[in-house]
């Protein structure tokens, strides 16, 4: 299911690879029959793979049973999957418990790909035909069994224009060439490129083919529809702009699976919608048994009430291993300040990190260091530039820039101008800026997206000062800032993207965006040299090539010294009732959000002991150390 | 004045304003701060007053002195020739000088080869500086309180302890110092009770060592007269006080430019319509309608995403909208007097439009004006700290009291009561203020008092 996770941002900036280049096909209006098919398409030599050794994702000490109380943002717009409004907070969670399961899911330890719906695959030659056989106890949730026939109607529709949905209508047409049926558990799909990845590319979920009736009224219909799930739980029960209720459905198929032993613990998840300011708050009050903290301010300042202290709640910052994306401050190489190489690299040495970590942020967070971080792809040798103004003095200097003279010998008149202009504005306008040759100074503005972001950029900004660069700030509203970043009206921007666990370095570095405008190459980036690299990345079957060539990648970006990687948090804050269990593990390393693995569970002697207590005011041990690092993700870091 | 002759009336209106105390007093004590907020870099400026120096006075305030010109050390990396003085440091540093210098001179009792040599060690003892009232500026971030025991901790790990016991002192850990100097800290550090992790941090954290309160935390941080954090650090670790007096600085002047060209506008544009009437009236009217229809607060932050807002183009942007109010009753009042005889007696004198209205009318139509300009002043005030609340007013760092107010309602700040108190005290003050007096003015020019109705 994660993998479905995966391809969906994979999606998102294959749609963002080609917006505005392409046309949407006039489609006719019914979907046809499934075009024949049969046991002729399956060749004779083919080598069937499967994984059955792999160490299980879950624990077997896992008890299933309980209520699993959660929060949600806000109460979804929908039930469905594709179509309108279908990538709000509410659909993480219900593609992770209905309907997100795929063909194969990538093991989220090793990385290695597991059977999901199919229980094994083989690989043509060619690398983009892929056949698989379907796991023949997989059941829908109404008893129906998930054959092949509903994988062809699930490329069918989600190639329909009914569904509304340019994203999964692009991305189907991009990468499938054709899903088709060779027998009931027998199944051909076949990609539009060769691809060395071709699992994760042409992984697919099905669709219940018996319980879709595709029409024009298919979005309204389906609206508040509960979709039929292959999942352990189905939608079971609302309270409208209240509450989402699932129940797990008794004798699951997937029950019996190596890969799902012990996951999917709850007999009943309810969500609630609560506001994210006001989630401790339900917690305390005990209507919520687990929540994620965001904000590192209130991980080290809020936790100090009794049911804390007395043990009842626990906490765990959980390290995971996760793509951190693009993430940091952007310079736009088309404006003027940024063209040059000296330049940009000392606005690299100006960034003090390490003071920001320490005196904002509990010392909790990592300097990101590769443009690829978090992926298999980053380049051990490249180190973010550490702060040091002494070198960014040097290259500043380098570039042209000093302080003008008049700062220094300043006759009768001057000062008396300088009072008036220290009377009537605040100083910091007025003196000490950098200027070039030419009489520029070193000034731009830094655009970023969220209030909340101006603790650290104002800090920045006061260290960026005393080197004499005039960093000025502009707060734009999210939506707005990022179109002009995309085309690129900006000096310098702060941005995070996401990342897929295969980075896809073309829509940000390939100089055919950088010719265009409104695309992700917001640095106006791209040279020859990377887009035959990038050629390498996507093309070549030789895993060193493409190392060595994303490796290459990286030292160049670092060279050129365009984006200054920022802050990383590989970690998941949790906050829980005592009676929630975890693993030794806590959670998979590969977990993004804490939902994506169920793997946790209710202990009912536990749940018993803890009201005991509250009611005796009996308090646990306390463990201070709440770091669970089973992963030694954090060595990665020093 | 002398143009606009004030009628009898009006001069009553005036004395009667002086009679009301509430009102009177409250102008008084807003001009003063107005005027006071105008020196705000004399009282509110990490920048030094006056810093004698080697027999040389400076006067720091409006002027780049690096740390080269103090012979001062600069922070690690970056090189003196390069930095603004840090005065606050440089204060500490010399005090310290005079403190050891004074020491040892006790110790060299009469010797005069040591007392040379101790001139020679300390010169700087004779220098001073004078910091303002509040010794920091708006921008300035202090992480003080959460680096000077890694800082000291650092030195005394490497074994240097008079550097240790210097920047204790300098920094007025007056305990702390003391027992560097006499080696006892070596055991304090060692007793789990006084520091359960064993350094300095610990020491903090347990209490038990006074001038160490408060500290190893990083900011926000409490009200702080030793460090002159009168009013404690927001966020960032940026002086709450020195940001109150600039944001006020800020406010009241955006709100008497806004209010000033505001009302003038309005009552031009409202007298007109009053006196003019007829076509320009009707289609002067309609504007007004479109006007008033648009939701200003989103218009200004539609711009505020085109354009980078400064104060004047804030204030320019605000003052569209900013006039309309007081174009209505101008124009009632115009209607009015406009039919009275003395106008009609102007006009048979063969005097011009303009001064018909500005010389004969308006005077007698100010009650209105006098009256709105007070409440006028307390909505644009919070105009702009809405605006800055919403983080589409002036961009940040810029001194600002919705920024203030924003981080004190952030979940994380709710027991942080400075960052409440002292926005809201300052606004609540400012808005009480100019309610008086404008409760004063509409009591001094209430028609009801003078009117001789025939």
């Amino acid at each position: 299911m994660n993998l479905t996770r995966r391809s969906v941002a994979l999606m998102v900036s294959a749609a963002a690879l080609f917006r505005g280049q392409l046309s949407w096909p006039a489609e006719s209006g019914k979907i046809s029959a499934p075009a024949p098919a049969g046991p002729a398409l399956l060749p004779k030599d083919i080598v069937w793979e499967t994984a059955n050794d792999e160490p299980p994702i879950g624990s077997d000490k896992a008890m299933r049973g309980g209520t699993l109380n959660l929060s949600i943002s806000s109460y979804p717009l929908t039930f469905r999957l594709y179509g309108p409004n279908n990538n709000d907070s509410f659909a993480t969670w219900n593609r992770a418990f209905t309907i997100g399961f795929s063909l194969v899911q990538m093991h989220p330890v090793n990385d290695k790909f597991l059977p999901m719906l199919a229980t094994q695959w083989a690989v043509e030659k060619d690398q983009k035909t892929l056949y698989f056989k379907l796991d023949p106890d997989a059941r829908w949730s109404d008893g129906k069994p998930i054959t092949a026939g509903d994988y062809v109607f699930a490329w069918k529709m989600l190639q329909s224009k009914f569904i509304v949905d340019p994203f999964a209508n692009t991305y189907m047409k991009e990468y499938f060439a054709s899903v088709d049926k060779i027998d009931d558990y027998t199944l051909r799909i076949v990609g539009t490129r060769p691809s060395w990845r071709p699992l994760y590319d042409y992984n697919f979920s099905p669709m219940p083919a018996h319980a879709i009736v595709l029409d024009e009224n298919w979005v309204t219909r389906t609206n508040n529809q509960f979709p039929v799930a292959v999942g352990p739980y189905v939608i079971s029960g609302v309270v409208r702009g209240e509450s989402v209720t699932f129940k797990r459905l008794p004798n699951w198929w997937g029950d019996k699976k190596r890969y799902f032993i012990g996951l999917y613990n709850f007999d009943e998840i309810h969500l609630r919608v609560i506001p994210t300011d006001r989630e401790l708050d339900y917690l305390r009050q005990g209507e919520l048994d687990m929540m994620a903290e965001p904000s590192v301010k209130n991980w080290h300042e809020v936790y100090t009430f009794p049911a804390v202290t007395n043990g009842w709640i626990r906490r765990a910052r959980v390290f995971v291993d996760t793509p951190t994306g693009v993430n940091g401050f952007q310079m736009n190489l088309e404006a003027p300040v940024f063209q040059n190489k000296d330049f940009r690299t000392a606005m690299q040495y100006l960034v003090n990190f390490d003071r920001l970590n320490k005196n904002l942020w509990y010392g909790e967070y990592f300097r990101v260091n590769s443009f690829f971080e978090g992926t298999i792809f980053a380049n051990p040798d490249v180190k973010a530039r550490p702060f040091d103004p002494a070198k960014a003095r040097e290259y500043l200097e380098r570039a042209g820039y000093r302080r003008p003279d008049s700062v220094r010998n300043q006759g009768v008149w001057a000062q008396l101008r300088n009072v008036a202009y220290g009377l009537l504005f605040t100083r910091s306008d007025t003196d000490d800026i950098l200027v070039n040759d030419k009489g520029e100074k070193a000034s731009f503005t830094l655009m970023y997206l969220y209030k909340a972001l101006e603790n650290e950029m104002t800090v920045i900004q006061q260290d960026f000062r005393r080197a004499g660069v005039d960093m000025r700030l502009q707060l734009l509203e999210p939506g707005a800032a990022f179109q002009r970043m995309l085309e690129r009206k900006f000096e310098m921007g702060f941005v995070n993207m996401t990342s897929g666990y295969y980075p896809d370095p073309r829509q940000y570095l390939h100089t055919d965006f950088k010719n265009s405008k409104n695309n992700n190459d917001f640095w106006g980036f791209g040279t020859k040299e990377v887009d035959d690299l990038i050629g390498v990345y996507e093309k070549d079957l030789d895993p060193k090539a493409r190392m060595d060539a994303m490796h290459r990648i990286d030292q160049i970006i670092h060279d050129e010294a365009f984006t200054i990687p920022f802050r990383t948090a590989p970690f998941i804050r949790l906050v829980y009732w005592d009676y929630v269990q975890f693993p030794d593990f806590y959670l998979p390393l590969r977990t993004q959000q804490y939902m994506d693995y169920m793997v946790y569970w209710i202990d009912p002697a536990k749940k018993a002991a803890l009201e005991e207590a509250m009611k005796t005011g009996k308090t646990y041990p306390v463990d201070t150390n709440m770091d669970q690092d089973y992963y030694g993700v954090r060595k990665k870091f020093q | 004045m002398t143009w606009i002759k004030l009628d009898p009336i009006t001069r009553r209106r005036f004395a009667r304003f002086r009679q009301i105390r509430r009102g009177y007093y409250s102008f008084l004590i807003l001009t003063a701060a107005i005027l006071l907020s105008v020196f705000a870099p004399f009282l509110a400026e990490s920048r030094a007053l006056l810093v004698v120096y080697q027999g040389r006075v400076f006067l720091p305030t409006f002027q780049y002195l690096t740390m080269a010109i103090f012979h001062q050390t600069p922070p690690p990396g970056w090189s003196s020739a390069d930095l603004d003085t840090d005065y606050n440091r440089l204060q500490h540093e010399w005090r310290v000088e005079r403190f050891f210098y004074e020491r040892e001179r006790a110790e060299a009792g009469s010797d005069p080869a040591k007392l040379s040599a101790l001139e020679t060690k300390y010169p700087d003892r004779r220098s001073y500086v004078i910091m303002p009232l509040i010794p920091w500026d708006p921008y300035q971030s202090d992480f003080w309180y959460n680096e000077i025991l890694n800082d000291i901790q650092g030195l005394l790990t490497a074994g240097n302890r008079e550097g240790a016991e210097r920047l204790a002192r300098q920094d007025d850990l007056e305990d702390l110092a003391n027992a560097i100097q006499t080696g006892t800290i070596d055991t304090i550090l060692k007793d789990p009770k006084r520091s359960p992790s064993g350094d300095l941090a610990g020491l903090a954290r347990s209490g038990t060592m006074s001038s160490l309160k408060g500290l190893a935390q990083v900011p926000p941080t409490g009200p702080d007269l030793r460090r002159g954090h009168y009013f404690g650090t927001d966020s960032q670790g940026r002086d709450v006080a020195s940001r109150l007096l600039y944001g006020f600085r800020i406010s009241i002047f955006f709100a008497l430019f806004l209010t000033i060209s505001g009302q003038v506008i309005g009552t031009i544009i409202g007298s007109l319509q009053g006196y003019l009437g007829g076509g320009f009236d009707l289609a002067s009217q309609r504007v007004i309608e479109v006007l008033i229809s648009i939701p200003f607060l989103y218009v200004v932050i539609i711009l505020a995403a085109l354009i980078v807002p400064n104060f004047w183009t804030l204030l320019l942007i605000m003052a569209v909208f900013q006039w309309i109010a007081i174009t209505f009753y101008m124009r009632t009042e115009m209607y009015r007097e406009k039919t009275k005889e003395y106008c009609l007696a102007a006009k048979s004198y063969g005097a011009s439009h303009m001064r018909i209205i500005f010389r004969h009318l308006l005077p007698n139509c100010l009650t209105p004006l006098v009256t709105f300009t007070p409440f006028a002043i307390v909505a644009s005030i919070f105009a702009l700290t809405g605006l800055d609340y919403l983080g589409y007013g002036l961009p940040a760092p810029t001194p600002s009291w919705g920024e203030m107010i924003d981080q004190a309602l952030r979940p994380e700040n709710r027991d942080k009561l400075w960052l409440t108190l002292a926005p809201f005290g300052a606004i609540t003050i400012t808005l009480v203020l100019v309610v008086f007096i404008g409760e004063s003015v509409r009591e001094a020019f209430d028609p009801k008092r003078y009117a001789k109705y025939e």
